[in-house]
């Protein structure tokens, strides 16, 4: 038959040995770096925290009562609902990451800027920005000039005299009063929005009630768990009040996903619950260098005694320093150049310049401050202000370059409908793509500001000093930074407990804070993602 | 005229054109008749003033002679349709009218072009300025990242109108034939609606700050044929209040919904403008004739 003339009894076989053999070595490239990292990583978190020096008790006893409990409940909703478990695991993220913002935050607030001034300053700015409101709600045809200049006006005014006012009041509420309105105040606003919108007007007023006044009570609990008010405001404001409502919010707008609620209260109760039983139990902990002490004390010859508090501290006034300076200056620079800018000889001279100051050596930078700011204009060496700048320079190619990727990718189309619409440049610019390039601009920032606290070389040139025992509280202090310390530690004290111990317990510390600041660039990107 | 009540300027701009034969500034008048079968939706109307005319417009890309010698007469209140091969230049013919082409730095054009009898071209003419009297609709639905509601107030907030925000976009969402779609969810996202009902919302977003002329850059060709037909049955309506000038591919489309047909083909030449109903039955160019019966193209 004829069919069966033409059968074909095998298709062959095509050789895909180079091919495998390819993609294994690339798998092996790809794993190389990451390995040789991890094994360091292990051991420097080993070295910092020797987890071996603690009980088998004390290890027990957290494996029963947080490790067990969390790795079920976590495979339970893997299995059943892996968007539950998401959320969970996002509500546990965010009170780590929100905690840790809230700790550098009641740090400021402590010991660097005193609270009435921050509310005379919050006071001053806010009457300008009433104003804006107010002018744009009155007449939207007052021409541009009378409301600048209005705007300029009280702005000026506000902020000479409101400050000086507002010091001299004779009421004056404490300390924590002041940050519970300041931070609390417009995190109750948000919330009540949000609510507003998950249920209604009397839900989302009585949602922003309640979550200022848990701001309040928990700042007055916080002296029974040996917390002072003014941190612990800060903290409950900042941390445990906005974890608590993404929390309800969810549950309230992902009914479906309530389960995995359940996780980061197993997280939390189970390490209450582990660090009760080992206290009763008489367990001893692991001798970790990482430990409050560490953490809140200054340097000091004694290894036991020393610890990074003021270059924890410096290393924050430098990063608000620094995204003060960069991010208007890389922002506008990149809007410039991909919005306004011709394209002639002259800006693509720029554009090649820039991207070859993203690669200059940071301790070019450092020099380049000491003779700009120091030798030109007089600035004395190593202030908060001073390594602020440097480091802010050594970042700027950078922001910008990021910036414009991210300005670049708003679509073509947004444009063509902005301008078809009779927008001129400026209105495209602020109504369109600013604030769709806005998440990836903050994303390209943060990531930038993670390079700058890990800078090293350019804070020694411009000579901030390598150990500082108080804490900078203004501009033209010495300031010195997490990673100077360290290398202080390795190199001037390396004396064998300062170089196993403190250094990679500065190191641990340093990459925390890094890995925190980096989460909320990665989260915001996974918005922004989800959104395009 | 003023543009403060946008309802008003529409009944007097319909007004005008009814009365249109009786004007005493001796305007062009351009016979149009669209009373047969091929135009079945549209109101019969007879005549019409010329709204845009073009007088020997070239365009250049570079060297490249985008447009040649264009001269054509576009009338008021009436659906032009622009037609031809990919790459004829009658997108760019488009762009022309609100000066689009401006924002490309090697586009430039040459000759005259008038709206209402004024020059677009002038030194005197901000392009801005125009464009807020000339809506646009792209081919590809290009809603902002912002709610629906912003999307239509969009065009109403950056040439701070005065007036009712919200009654001006539910009278546009109503006129796209989106209100109904909408009504309940103003606050989501534009981007959540359907692409023919991003389309609409684009119209929409185009007819709210009230244009004289919408120009629409074949706005059903990204579109399934249910929204396109949507698409097609507000365009009729819309000739009602504004000039409209659409490009499209499909001259189905155009045959079914234009006054008036211009035949652009390779080269950037106008081949043939005419009544819809002339163009699609006589033609008097060879050309065109090959064209519309699929000899070429």
């Amino acid at each position: 038959m004829a069919t069966d003339t033409n059968r074909i009894e095998s298709f062959g076989t095509v050789s895909r040995t180079v091919g495998t053999a390819f993609r294994y070595l690339l798998l092996a490239a790809t794993l190389f770096g990451i390995v040789m990292l991890a094994v360091f990583l292990v051991q420097v978190f080993n070295d910092a925290i020797q987890p071996l020096t603690a009980d088998a008790g004390w290890h027990l006893t957290f494996l029963l009562t947080l490790v067990v409990p969390t790795v079920a409940l976590s495979g339970y909703l893997y299995l059943r609902t892996p968007s539950a478990l998401r959320l969970g695991a996002a509500v546990v993220g965010t009170l780590v990451v929100t905690l840790m913002f809230g700790a550098g935050l009641a740090m400021v607030f402590v010991d660097v800027v005193v609270p009435l001034v921050w509310l005379s300053y919050v006071v001053a700015l806010a009457i300008p920005a009433v104003t804006v409101v107010g002018l744009e709600a009155a007449d939207r045809r007052l021409p541009f000039t009378v409301r600048t200049g209005l705007t300029v006006a009280v702005a000026a005014l506000s902020l000479l005299f409101v400050p000086g006012v507002v010091q001299t009041v004779p009421f004056v509420p404490t300390d924590w009063m002041i940050v519970a309105l300041t931070i609390g105040g417009p995190l109750a606003l948000v919330v009540a929005g949000r609510f507003g919108s998950l249920t209604d007007r009397r839900g989302g007023l009585a949602a922003g009630v309640v979550a200022l006044g848990a701001v309040a009570v928990l700042s007055l609990l916080g002296p029974f768990v040996g917390i002072d008010p003014l941190p612990m405001s800060v903290l409950a404001a900042v941390a445990f009040v906005p974890t608590a409502a993404y929390a309800a919010s969810a549950a309230l707008s992902r009914p479906a996903d309530r389960a995995g609620l359940a996780l980061p209260v197993v997280v939390v109760g189970g390490a209450f619950l582990g660090a009760f039983v080992a206290n009763l139990a008489g367990f001893a902990g692991p001798e970790s260098w990482v430990d409050w002490q560490f953490l809140t004390s200054a340097h000091s010859s004694d290894p036991v005694a020393a610890g990074l508090y003021p270059a924890i501290a410096g290393s924050i006034l430098l990063m608000v320093t620094v995204a003060a300076l960069s991010f208007p200056l890389g922002v506008g620079a990149a809007v410039y150049l991909e919005e306004y800018a011709p394209d002639n000889r002259l800006t693509r001279l720029i554009d090649v310049n820039i991207s070859n100051l993203a690669g200059v050596p940071s301790v070019v930078y450092g020099l380049l401050g000491l003779g700009v700011f120091v030798t030109y204009l007089g600035q004395s060496t190593g202030t908060v202000l001073l390594g602020g700048a440097t480091l802010a320079l050594l970042i700027l190619p950078v922001v910008i370059i990021s910036s414009r990727e991210a300005i670049r990718s708003v679509p073509e189309e947004m444009r063509q409908a902005s301008y078809g619409m009779g927008a001129t440049r400026w209105q495209t610019v602020k109504n369109v793509i600013l604030p769709r390039a806005f998440p990836g601009i903050l994303t390209g920032t943060i990531l930038s500001l993670g390079r700058a606290i890990g800078e090293t070389a350019p804070l020694i040139m411009i000579g901030a000093p390598n150990v500082l025992f108080s804490t900078p509280t203004e501009l033209s202090d010495k300031v010195s930074a997490m990673p100077l310390q360290v290398y202080s530690w390795a190199t001037t004290f390396a004396g064998d407990d300062f170089y196993n111990g403190l250094v990679p317990a500065g190191v641990v510390v340093l990459l925390v804070v890094l890995l925190a600041m980096n989460s909320v660039a990665i989260v915001l990107r996974n918005k922004y993602q989800t959104e395009a | 005229m003023s543009n403060d009540t946008p309802m008003t300027q529409n009944e007097e701009a319909s007004t005008e054109s009814e009365t249109g034969s009786a004007d005493p500034t001796g305007d062009t008048l351009v016979e149009t008749d669209v009373s047969s079968g091929l135009d079945g939706g549209t109101p019969q109307r007879s005549t019409s003033r010329t709204l845009i005319e073009s007088k020997n417009v070239n365009v250049w890309y570079n060297d490249d002679q985008a447009l040649k010698d264009i001269s054509m007469e576009i009338p008021e209140n009436r659906v032009t349709a622009m037609i031809g091969p990919s790459g004829c230049g009658k997108s760019t013919f488009l762009r022309c009218i609100n000066r689009m082409n401006d924002l490309i730095d090697a586009a430039r054009v040459e000759g005259e072009l008038t709206l209402r009898g004024k020059n677009v071209y002038d030194d005197d003419v901000d392009p801005v300025a125009l464009r807020r009297r000339v809506g646009m609709v792209f081919q590809k639905p290009n809603p902002f990242p912002k709610s629906i509601y912003d999307n239509v107030a969009y065009g109403l907030e950056i040439q701070n109108k005065s007036g009712d925000h919200d009654e001006i976009v539910e009278q546009s969402l109503k006129r796209a034939a989106l209100w109904d779609e909408v009504k309940d969810r103003l606050d989501e996202s534009g981007l959540e609606l359907s692409g023919g009902q991003q389309q609409r919302l684009c119209i929409a977003r185009a007819i709210a700050p009230d244009p004289e002329v919408l120009l629409m850059d074949e706005p059903a060709s990204a579109l399934d044929p249910v929204a396109t037909s949507q698409i097609e049955d507000l365009i009729a309506d819309l000739a009602e209040e504004y000039t409209v000038v659409i490009v499209t591919h499909n001259m189905q489309q155009a045959a079914r919904i234009s006054d008036k047909t211009a035949v652009f083909l390779t080269g950037g030449e106008l081949v043939e403008f005419a009544d819809t109903q002339k163009v699609f039955e006589n033609p008097e160019s060879q050309r065109v004739e090959d064209y519309i019966t699929g000899k070429f193209g």
